[in-house]
C-alpha cells in the first residue's frame, strides 16, 4: 500500500472513531451541557480528520484547497455554534446536571 | 427571564441579550467570507449548481449571524426596518425590468437574445439570479426580524 493510502486510511478511521464517540456521548450523557460538550469536540475532531483524509485523497490541486478551506471554516464555526447554543441555554436558566439527582 | 444590560454595546435598547466575545469575534471574521460565498453561489447559477435562491439564503444568513452575535434588536436598529423591504422591491423591479425589457425589444418574456449583447443569455441569467438573490435575502432577513418581534410581544 502506498504511503498516501495508509495516511488516508488512518485519518478516515480516526475521524470515524471520533464521530462515533460523539454519537455515543449524545445518547449516553445526561443533560444538555454534557451532550454539547461531547458533540462539539467529537464532531469537530471527527469532521476535521475525515476532511483531512479527503484532502489527502484528492492529492493536491483545487479540490484539496477547497477541502482545506472547509476544514478551516468548520474548525471556526462548529465550536462557536455550540458555544452559542450552550450560552443561550444558560441564559434561559437551564441548570447543569449534578451527581445528586439521577437523570 | 432576567434583564442584564452590562454587556450592551449601546445603552437604551431593551434586550435581555448579553454579547459573547467569542461569538462576536467569530462573526466578525466569518461574515465577509459568508457574504462573498453567497455572491459566488448566486453568480454560478448559470452554469453550475447554485443560483439566486441558495445564494440569497446565504447572504441573508449574514444578517442572521449579525443578529445572533450583536443582539437582534441592535442589528435591527443598525440596519433599519426599510432595508429588507427595499431589497425585496429592488429585486422584484430588476427581475421585471429584465423580463419586460426583452418584450419591449420585440422578444418573449425573459428572452435574453432580444438584447443583442454578447453572451446575452449568460449575463441575463446572472442578472436575474442576482435580483432573485436580492429578493430572497431580503425575505430571509425580514422574516427573521418579524419572528423575533412577534416572540417578544407574545411572551
Amino acid at each position: 500500500m502506498a504511503l498516501r493510502e495508509i495516511a488516508v486510511l488512518l485519518f478516515a478511521t480516526g475521524g470515524s472513531f471520533f464521530a462515533l464517540s460523539a454519537a455515543v456521548g449524545l445518547v449516553r450523557l445526561p443533560d444538555l451541557y454534557t451532550r454539547a460538550h461531547s458533540a462539539s469536540k467529537g464532531d469537530t475532531l471527527g469532521g476535521l480528520l475525515t476532511l483531512t483524509a479527503v484532502a489527502i485523497a484528492f492529492g493536491g490541486g483545487l479540490s484539496t484547497f477547497k477541502t482545506f478551506l472547509l476544514i478551516v471554516f468548520m474548525f471556526l464555526t462548529n465550536p462557536t455554534a455550540v458555544h452559542a447554543i450552550v450560552r443561550a441555554a444558560h441564559d434561559q436558566g437551564i441548570e447543569p446536571w449534578t451527581a445528586e439527582e439521577e437523570p | 427571564m432576567s434583564v442584564e444590560n452590562e454587556g450592551e454595546v449601546e445603552a437604551g435598547f431593551r434586550s435581555p441579550y448579553v454579547e459573547s466575545p467569542v461569538i462576536m469575534a467569530t462573526v466578525r471574521v466569518l461574515s465577509p467570507f459568508v457574504f462573498t460565498f453567497g455572491l459566488y453561489v448566486m453568480f454560478h447559477g448559470a452554469d453550475s449548481p447554485g443560483g439566486g435562491f441558495q445564494g440569497g439564503v446565504i447572504v441573508g444568513t449574514v444578517i442572521l449571524l449579525l443578529g445572533i452575535a450583536f443582539g437582534i434588536e441592535t442589528t435591527r436598529n443598525w440596519m433599519g426596518p426599510e432595508v429588507p423591504v427595499a431589497l425585496v422591491s429592488v429585486g422584484v423591479l430588476a427581475f421585471l425590468l429584465a423580463g419586460m425589457g426583452s418584450v419591449l425589444l420585440g422578444g418573449a418574456f425573459l428572452e435574453y437574445s432580444a438584447y443583442g449583447a454578447h453572451h446575452a443569455s449568460r449575463y441575463g441569467i446572472e442578472f436575474v439570479e442576482l435580483s432573485i438573490g436580492f429578493i430572497v435575502s431580503g425575505v430571509v432577513a425580514g422574516l427573521f426580524f418579524v419572528i423575533d418581534s412577534g416572540q417578544r410581544e407574545g411572551a
